[in-house]
């Protein structure tokens, strides 16, 4: 029996309460104990593999699939530098490279007094503030080099480097004009995350009218009348995904919250969690009661884990109010909510890879059909949609489905929160209609193109969307309207590439990030995205052939619809959109030079 | 719900069961739509994507292995989107995969190799670097060359759902992902090797094939595993008269592709250096070799002299249970017929004859065949541990739980392997099983009290059941057997029994009369003869002892001194065993891998055994018996196996089975009787060896592969 902590014997059994079926704590106990221990031995493994009634090799095999679980020691600060697409575009490549120079270190390297170590990373959820890095769990947003030497030097002194509070780009002194604030109304008022705030401005009345006035199928109704489409990528209406739980099961049912956000360019969820963690709550209990579902999960990103403690304190505030836990309001209905920890992987943003992580296993996606709505989690009824999504339904059960679909456009309803990033003047994150014009996002509300520049293309919705070049930006900013124009609103991400971006170097970074992240599943995307990183790199560090330009879109046009999940897509589709859209940045490669000096990227320390 | 659906394949119709997936569909056609990770029995996966095939009116292409074929569906496997998918499938898996066909050894049979020639491109366009990682040795069976491993998880799912060892397991992730064992970097398991002949490329190979030569060089001989009694069919690979491995992949025989690791690495006995390589007589006190010539007269001078001396019942005779079927016979009619004397038994390991009055007097029950416990909802396992010592057996019972939802009832004196798929264990005190037994049948019992409780809940369990198979081992024998036929079958029920015996021919060793009071088929004999117990006690009745294939001085655990009894002891055998070693003379015999005839599963299943090897200096039993009759000055009149099998098919009650059938290599039922019923045989005269998967009698000592195991040091 291994001696743990006081502290985290408690967290343990505390966590084994949260869960129908004990192996759901596997990853959280691990990332907890590694927080303490600064890495999993293989004593722990052996300990946690008996208190869960596993063997050691399904712990071992699990964690393995895990970015943010390690074997190894680190540093006492873990430098996690994100060099994904928003933050390479403002200056990622150049951090990192500082804080190896500084440190002496690469990546994944510790110094040694053992004080520091350093890792490239994915995209870490902070786009708006981009270039942006962690050290462990803290945020440190719109770096300098200047700014990273004063973190390091500050650390070693002891003293505190201040880290980032808040998402950046979300709190500013006046809205702008074109925003519509509907979900993110309470950001800025003063402690808008606490019960009390929330109870002032409207809070749990949604609730309310649901469990008192209306019935299941009425709320449901009410969520297809709205026309709110699912907002973390793939725009399915969430009313009629609600509907397909079925009525009559002996089953338990669950509602889950995807807080998994990862999706590069992405910081939406974040902000929305932090500052209204109340609004997400009362969304999952209104789903709940929608489904007749009594239990709830927010999966969220390892890396967010200051969200999570201040989700925690919200959830312990709604039980202590009575919005959670037994007899909600005197109707009889319970609902239990809970935070579970993801360790890094991007795929378990996939639905249901999402629901193989949270009862403990690698995250690989299910054969589907059957689906979530009918076989979910432990086999059962679950209701699983994006934290803006659920976000977004105390609003439409309060004020009406016809006024939230009147906000938007024609089958799109609604606002939505965008994260604007990439080369403009104001980067962030703003809640507009739905339908609200790109050109009108990246000049009026972004402040334009910077530096005076021209913008060259837009990736619309995160990184898995072909991009735009710069005749689309009258495209107006709903599902429909972009998938018009050959591309997808997806997770509302929209970062925007100057005319000296090299879009060669864009794909091979989006290439990289899905070599890293594919799950290894089916073979298409592992080998598919390996093979094409592989290429890239060579590609941008001038060993490109001619004959590579067709064989880039041909291997991913090989991936496109046959992968066991919309990851191969993903990778895929805005690889094809770039080698297609901008040829002749290939082709200028050839000669084995970056036309773009400025930006020339070291391919090594891959 | 329909009972059938009828989809159109490629412009052919063809009706199938509701819920059969497409590409089970297409196999019914004769259409074969190529997958890895797709493997029946086991979980469906739809990751490997080669079976992508395009179906009307679905704008995606599918995966024919999790689809289900619908009412009306329209699939076709050969358009050029579908050539193309696969084509692409076969690229990227060539992109990290090495080109190690000169020195892999599953170059010749490899599914990779097979998907390319038919389905893949003519050249590669990968010019990056392939991610390589060392070869492993997972264990001295099992090599793992991660860079050919294509991640189809078979060995994964094979280890966790047919075998549940579940020693493999998957880490990393994406095109890092690697196959992991569950002892660090090496395995912890019972070494089956079903990994190695599932792997459909070379990433897991076995240890003790590695290099040594191509599957186009061996001489392949189906025959019967020469351990257990479950008589699993295995492939001898055979290159230059020494068998280079065993494996079952063309799944005939009563056991698909399985194989224990007996089966699969346990033959280099026969190429051991301590097989007796000629005959030895006892000459000035110690055993020297002698020819053949000289070995056999004098053996039949000293056996005449004993004859004339103390009468023909002075003899007794020791049977194999290992030996085929037509030695048994012969051995037993040279017993009776040239010898004349009634004293015949071997060492017992099951009570069969209990087993066959027992089915013979009821009319509910049948003798259960070995595919019955994969299929039957309802089982219940008495005594024996058949992980251990029937692996078969405990593959098919884990098959029916999983696929076919059957129900599992364990008696036994203590927790094995087999429970955690069973419904229900009982634990019965030690010695106390006819107890247990009683206690079923008839409501009560000297048994403490929590287990007559554990008892009546598990016959409350059963007693729904319209049909049940049972299996007991050595613990249950004479009057409980019947004990246990008349639960079986109470209200109506109709039952399937089974008696695990140790080895491949325990039964036959029975069926074929080599037992005091039973002449071939379970006629009773006039004059019951010594059990073998009793010839060890014979106090001098019995002087001469003439032992085939088996070894009663270590079996029956006799006192150091035993030989003094005898003043003349004959072994037949591959080694020198305990008996042996104190014998006047020693014949050397060949091994069942040297020999054609037949052998009777425990099942009482009837299988073809064929010579893969031959060593010039052994002599099959039956040939050792055959010339010892004739110089007894009794002509047996039978020349060969094939002979005598005619003969047992004739004269033999219950074998009267088709020999076309024995010879194509199916497990032909026989179907004792005993009509009467008279005296018991005693209890103690069945005992198991109690074998596990590293150990097979004497041939286990010799099974130097398996002796090296880690797993077999262990559990010494």
């Amino acid at each position: 029996m291994m001696q743990l902590s006081e502290k985290l014997e408690t967290k343990f059994a505390e966590l084994l309460r949260r869960y129908p079926r004990k192996r759901s704590a596997l990853i959280p106990m691990l990332l907890f104990a590694q927080d303490e221990t600064g890495q999993i031995s293989d004593e722990l493994i052996a300990e946690i593999a008996k208190r869960l009634d596993l063997r050691e090799l399904e712990v071992a095999e699990t964690l393995s699939y895990y970015s943010m679980l390690r074997r190894k020691p680190c540093g006492k600060y873990h430098f996690q530098v994100c060099t994904n697409i928003s933050c390479m575009l403002r200056g990622g490549n150049e951090i990192f490279e500082r804080a190896k120079k500084r440190l002496g270190i690469g990546h994944r390297q510790t110094t040694a007094d053992g004080l520091f170590s350093l890792e490239e990373v994915e995209c870490i959820g902070a786009c708006s503030g981009a270039p942006a890095m962690q050290v462990n769990y803290d945020y440190y947003e719109n770096l300098s080099t200047t700014r990273v030497e004063e973190i390091l030097d500050k650390l070693r002194a002891g003293k505190d480097p201040k880290p980032t509070k808040i998402t950046s780009g979300t709190l500013r002194p006046q809205r702008h004009p074109s925003e519509v604030p509907v979900i993110s109304r309470r950001f800025g008022l003063p402690n808008s995350a606490s019960i009390d705030t929330y109870l002032q401005n409207d809070g749990y009345k949604g609730l309310e009218k649901a469990l008192k006035q209306m019935t299941p199928e009425q709320v449901i109704e009410e969520v297809k009348r709205s026309a709110l489409r699912g907002r973390g990528g793939a725009g399915f209406s969430a009313g009629m995904k609600w509907s397909f739980v079925p009525k009559d099961t002996k089953k338990p049912k669950y509602v889950i919250a995807n807080a998994d956000e990862s999706e590069p360019g992405t910081c939406k969820d974040r902000p929305l969690m932090e500052m209204d963690p109340h609004q997400l709550i009362e969304g999952i209990v209104i789903a709940g009661v929608a489904v007749g579902a009594h239990q709830g999960y927010i999966y969220i990103r390892g890396e967010y884990r200051y969200v999570m403690n201040i989700l925690d304190r919200a959830v312990e505030e709604a039980y202590d109010h009575g919005y959670l836990g037994k007899n909600l309001m005197g109707t009889g209905f319970d609902f239990d909510l809970w935070t579970h920890t993801g360790a890094g992987a991007y795929e378990c943003g996939e639905e249901s890879a999402l629901m193989e992580s949270l009862e403990g296993k690698r995250g690989y996606p299910r054969i589907r059909p059957p689906f979530p709505a009918v076989v979910g989690l432990y086999g059962c009824p679950t209701v699983i949609n994006n934290v803006e999504t659920l976000s977004s339904v105390p609003a439409i059960i309060r004020q009406g489905g016809e006024w939230y679909a009147s906000l938007g456009t024609p089958k799109n309803g609604g606002t939505r929160m965008f994260v604007l990033s990439g080369h403009v003047n104001k980067p962030g994150v703003y809640e507009l209609p739905m339908g609200f014009p790109l050109r009108r996002l990246i000049e009026e509300v972004g402040g334009g193109c910077w530096k005076g520049r021209k913008v060259k293309a837009v990736i619309p919705g995160g990184s898995s969307t072909p991009v735009l070049t710069a005749s689309q930006l009258d495209t107006p900013l709903d599902f429909d309207s972009v998938a018009k124009a050959g591309s997808m609103l997806g997770s509302g991400a929209v970062v925007v590439m100057d005319e000296e971006t090299c879009m060669v170097e864009v794909a091979r970074r989006i290439m990289q990030f899905y070599a890293h992240e594919s799950c290894g599943w089916c073979i298409p995307c592992r080998e598919g995205t390996a093979w094409l990183k592989k290429m890239l790199d060579r590609f941008h560090g001038g060993l490109g052939r001619r004959e590579d330009i067709p064989l880039i879109g041909e291997l991913s046009r090989n991936m496109l619809g046959r992968t066991f999940c919309p990851f191969g897509d993903a990778a895929a589709m805005p690889t094809i959109s770039i080698v297609e859209k901008f040829r002749g940045e290939f082709e200028a490669h050839l000669n084995g030079r970056c036309p773009f000096v400025a930006r020339e990227l070291a391919a090594a320390n891959r | 719900m329909a009972d059938q659906v009828t989809v159109t394949i490629d412009e052919q119709k063809v009706s199938v069961g509701a819920g059969s997936l497409v590409i089970e569909a297409a196999k019914a056609l004769g259409i074969s739509i190529p997958s890895f990770c797709y493997y029946p029995g086991l979980s469906l996966q739809g990751a490997c994507r080669m079976c992508l095939v395009e179906v009307e009116k679905v704008p995606k292409l599918q995966t024919a292995c999790t689809l289900v074929a619908q009412e009306g569906m329209v699939v076709r496997t050969q358009t050029r989107q579908v050539v193309e998918a696969r084509k692409s499938m076969v690229e990227f898996l060539l992109t990290n995969h090495p080109l190690d066909c000169p020195v892999c050894d599953k170059g010749g049979e490899c599914e990779l190799q097979d998907m390319t020639v038919r389905y893949g491109l003519a050249s590669s366009r990968f010019v990056e670097e392939k991610i390589h990682i060392p070869e492993q040795k997972f264990s001295p069976l099992v090599y793992f060359d991660a860079p050919r491993c294509i991640l189809c998880f078979r060995c994964v799912r094979v280890c966790d759902e047919a075998m549940d060892v579940k020693a493999l397991g998957v880490g990393e992730r994406g095109a890092y992902s690697v196959i992991l064992p569950n002892q660090g970097e090496r395995l912890d398991c019972e070494e089956c090797g079903m990994c190695i002949d599932i792997c459909p490329v070379g990433a897991l190979t076995s240890g003790t094939y590695r290099y040594k030569t191509r599957p186009w060089e061996l001489r392949y001989v189906g025959t019967i595993c020469t351990h257990c009694g479950d008589g699993c069919k295995t492939t001898l690979g055979v290159r230059a008269d020494s068998i280079v491995r065993a494996n079952n992949r063309d799944r005939s025989g009563v056991n698909g592709e399985f194989l224990c690791a007996k089966g699969r690495f346990g033959f280099d006995f026969t190429e051991s250096k301590a097989r007796l390589r000629q005959p030895l007589i006892r000459r000035d006190g110690r055993l020297q070799p002698a020819s053949w010539e000289e070995a056999f007269e004098w053996v039949a001078a000293r056996l005449k002299g004993i004859r004339k001396e103390y009468g023909r019942e002075a003899i007794g005779v020791a049977g194999s249970s290992r030996n085929t079927n037509e030695e048994c016979y012969l051995l037993q009619r040279y017993a009776r017929q040239v010898l004349g004397t009634p004293h015949i038994d071997h060492v017992r390991s099951a009570d069969y004859g209990g087993l066959v009055a027992g089915v013979s007097q009821s009319a509910g029950a049948s003798f259960a065949r070995c595919a019955d416990f994969a299929e039957a909802r309802t089982l219940l396992l008495i005594g024996n541990d058949p992980t251990q010592q029937h692996p078969l057996l405990a593959y098919n019972l884990r098959q029916a739980v999983r696929r076919m939802g059957a129900r599992l009832f364990i008696l036994g004196f203590q927790e094995i392997k087999l429970k955690r798929q069973a419904r229900q264990m009982v634990v019965i005190p030690e010695g106390e099983m006819d107890q247990a037994i009683g206690h079923l049948l008839r409501g009560k019992s000297s048994l403490p009290r929590d287990v007559a409780t554990q008892l009546d809940d598990l016959k409350t369990q059963l007693a729904a059941a319209p049909e049940m198979a049972v299996a007991f081992g050595s613990e249950v024998t004479g009057e409980s057997i019947y004990d246990l036929v008349a639960f079986a079958t109470a209200g109506g029920r109709m039952a399937k029994i089974a008696a695990l015996g140790d080895y491949v021919n325990s039964r036959g060793a029975s069926d074929m009369g080599a037992l005091p009071e039973f002449l071939p088929g379970y006629v009773r004999t006039n004059e019951p003869g010594m059990t073998l117990r009793e010839m060890f006690r014979s106090r001098g009745k019995i002087r001469a002892l003439h032992v085939v294939g088996s070894d009663p001085a270590k079996e029956l655990r006799l006192p150091a001194g035993w030989r003094n009894a005898f003043e003349l002891v004959v072994v037949q055998d591959l080694f020198l065993t305990a008996t042996a070693q104190d014998a006047d003379a020693v014949f050397p015999a060949a091994s069942l891998y040297e020999k054609d005839g037949t052998v009777t599963n425990t099942y009482g299943e009837v299988q073809p055994v064929r010579r893969a090897i031959h060593h010039a200096s052994v002599r099959t039993d039956f040939d050792i018996i055959r010339i010892l009759a004739q110089l007894m000055g009794g002509e047996l009149k039978l020349r060969s196996p094939e002979s005598a099998w005619e003969e047992i098919r004739v004269t033999v009650p219950g074998y009267g089975v088709s020999t076309e059938g024995v010879l194509v290599g199916q497990a032909c039922k026989t179907t004792p009787k005993i009509s009467d019923s008279g005296r018991r045989i005693a209890a103690n005269g069945v005992f198991s060896a109690n074998d596990t998967l590293f150990t097979s009698g004497t041939l286990g000592e010799y099974c130097e592969i398996i002796q090296s195991l880690p797993e077999a040091q262990v559990s010494k």
